[in-house]
């Protein structure tokens, strides 16, 4: 006797560990085999584009710590602060621009390993995570020190930054990248060759360079894909044109080859960091910008390379105190489409690292 | 790939594996038992609000100039002031810590040190009345020695 069979609809979230915040999958199933996936997003919206509008440009820094992707903080304000600083013609002093370039690579390294961490603990390798966690409440205590906040510092300002780094900093900085390279070293004894987790990632979610394309993919996602296209280095933002820093980038285009780039963009930010730290100039660290500042009319487009991807602010003004409009170019929002591309053709098992590999934030994505 | 090869290497993985983590046991602990150890806060913490008092004058360090109330992006700092010139007295200063994001920006505008960050975090309550701050909380908040006062007015403790 034959037995009837049918697709199977499964939606996976939006409560559900490991979609990383509240996305849903809608999964067209046929047995095991995944034949379609569509992402429903929207449960995390929080407006931030039209909050923005209402209020200042100074208030506004505030807002874009936590109200985009609250993992990176200092990047978001990074690229909030450089477009507004463009559309207003404010300089930023030379110590300034290198305290945020040691930051944003700090931030780099603290959002991998929160990607690190929580991807191995999707794939059953509890200790990484552990471990992750463990490295990056050190990178959050030197944030304290010197932010005063955790996760959402406030810290840049429009022309600067708010306070110089405190006595000593500098070295403890510079002993927390001596120590986490061997650590670095420690994931990779227990990931790169675990038989598992190579049969979990190994050649899983595949996506072409010219699919990452056309989807447009950016960050590790593309870069993993064969895409040598790095922000930093293609329109160097800040400092980053005095700094000397490989952008690596594989072939492969799968889970493994992502998991690999992001390792070794660790390892270069490390570099990034310590040059900075030997070359950071002494002098001002801010501009003279008052707190009711106004911006000229125009409007302007920046991106910068956030941990994620290509994150892009464009800025429109109409002159007065607060921005006309504000367009976030989320590079969560942009590597969720290639999602359905790559989880096409694998098993219900690989949705759940496939999906992790991609490192979506979804207040990121929804915004 | 021959079975035994496989499963050699397997075995291999593993036992590196387990033996970096059976090292890594052995390292000192770098976890906190919370509620009875605390963790050192950094003296720029982002912790509560608090109103110093003036310990020359016994009064408040507020000029009630609305710096702080105007630049919070939250809204969520309520002055009000009765008198005029030096007669001026603060009436009401409240602060709704649950709307507060921390960013300090009240902090770094205000141009007496009126308005400071304290090392603490712990702030919850069962009831969300309790976290509007009044005049008298924010008094109480503020501790009596000299403090490291976080980031104020632009200069660094």
């Amino acid at each position: 006797m034959a037995l009837r069979t049918e697709e199977l609809m499964l939606n996976m979230g939006p409560q559900h560990p490991s979609t990383h915040g509240v996305l849903r999958l809608v999964v067209t199933l046929d047995g095991e085999n995944v034949m379609d996936v569509q992402p429903d997003i929207g449960y995390l919206h929080s407006s931030v584009e039209k909050m923005m509008e209402h209020r200042t440009y100074v208030q506004n820094v505030a807002l874009v710590d936590r109200g985009m992707d609250y993992l990176i903080a200092l990047n978001n304000e990074q690229a909030y602060c450089l477009a507004v600083e463009q559309l207003a013609g404010i300089a930023t002093p030379d110590r300034a621009r290198y305290i945020r370039v040691i930051f944003d690579e700090l931030n780099r390294i603290a959002s991998h390993l929160v990607w690190l961490g929580t991807w191995a603990i999707d794939l059953g390798a509890t200790t990484v995570f552990l471990w992750c966690f463990r490295e990056r409440e050190m990178i959050l205590d030197l944030f304290e020190k010197v932010t005063g906040g955790r996760l959402h510092h406030v810290y840049y300002r429009l022309g600067g930054v708010y306070a110089d780094l405190p006595e000593g900093w500098v070295e403890q900085c510079g002993a927390f990248l001596d120590y986490f390279l061997t650590r670095v070293d420690e994931y990779e004894t227990l990931l790169t060759k675990n038989p598992i987790f190579l049969a979990r990632t190994k050649g899983v979610g595949t996506i072409s360079r010219a699919d990452a394309i056309a989807m447009g993919a950016s960050g590790p996602v593309a870069r993993a894909s064969g895409v040598a296209y790095d922000v930093r280095k293609a329109a160097p933002y800040e400092v980053y044109d005095r700094m000397e820093f490989n952008v690596p980038v594989l072939t492969d285009g799968d889970c493994y080859a992502r998991y690999l780039v992001r390792l070794a963009e660790m390892r270069e930010s490390v570099r990034i960091v310590r040059q900075a730290l030997l070359n950071l100039p002494a002098g001002e660290i801010r501009a003279r910008v008052p707190m009711t500042m106004k911006a000229p009319r125009g409007e302007v487009y920046v991106h910068t390379e956030s941990p994620r991807g290509d994150l892009g602010i464009h800025l429109v003004s109409d002159g007065g105190e607060t921005p006309y409009r504000v367009k976030i170019r989320a590079p969560s929002f942009s590597n969720l489409y290639a999602l359905t591309e790559m989880m096409k053709g694998w098993k219900i098992a690989d949705v759940i690292a496939i999906l992790g590999s991609i490192d979506i934030v979804l207040s990121d994505v929804d915004r | 790939m021959p079975l035994v090869t496989r499963a050699a290497r397997a075995v291999t993985a593993l036992a590196t594996g387990l033996a970096l983590s059976f090292r890594v046991m052995l390292r000192r602990k770098v976890t906190v038992k919370y509620p009875i150890d605390k963790v050192d806060v950094s003296n720029r913490f982002h912790g509560l609000l608090a109103l110093p008092i003036d310990p020359e004058t016994g009064k408040d360090l507020c000029i009630i100039c609305f710096q702080c109330e105007r630049i919070c992006p939250d809204r969520c700092i309520h002055i009000e002031a009765e008198g005029k010139g030096k007669e001026r007295v603060l009436t009401r200063f409240d602060i709704e810590m649950d709307k507060c994001c921390y960013c300090g920006y009240c902090v770094e505008v205000c141009p007496t040190e009126a308005i400071v960050f304290v090392p603490h975090y712990e702030a919850s309550t069962y009831n969300r009345d309790q976290l509007l701050y009044n005049l008298d909380d924010l008094h109480r908040a503020a501790p009596k020695e000299p403090i490291a006062r976080g980031i104020i007015g632009g200069r660094v403790p």
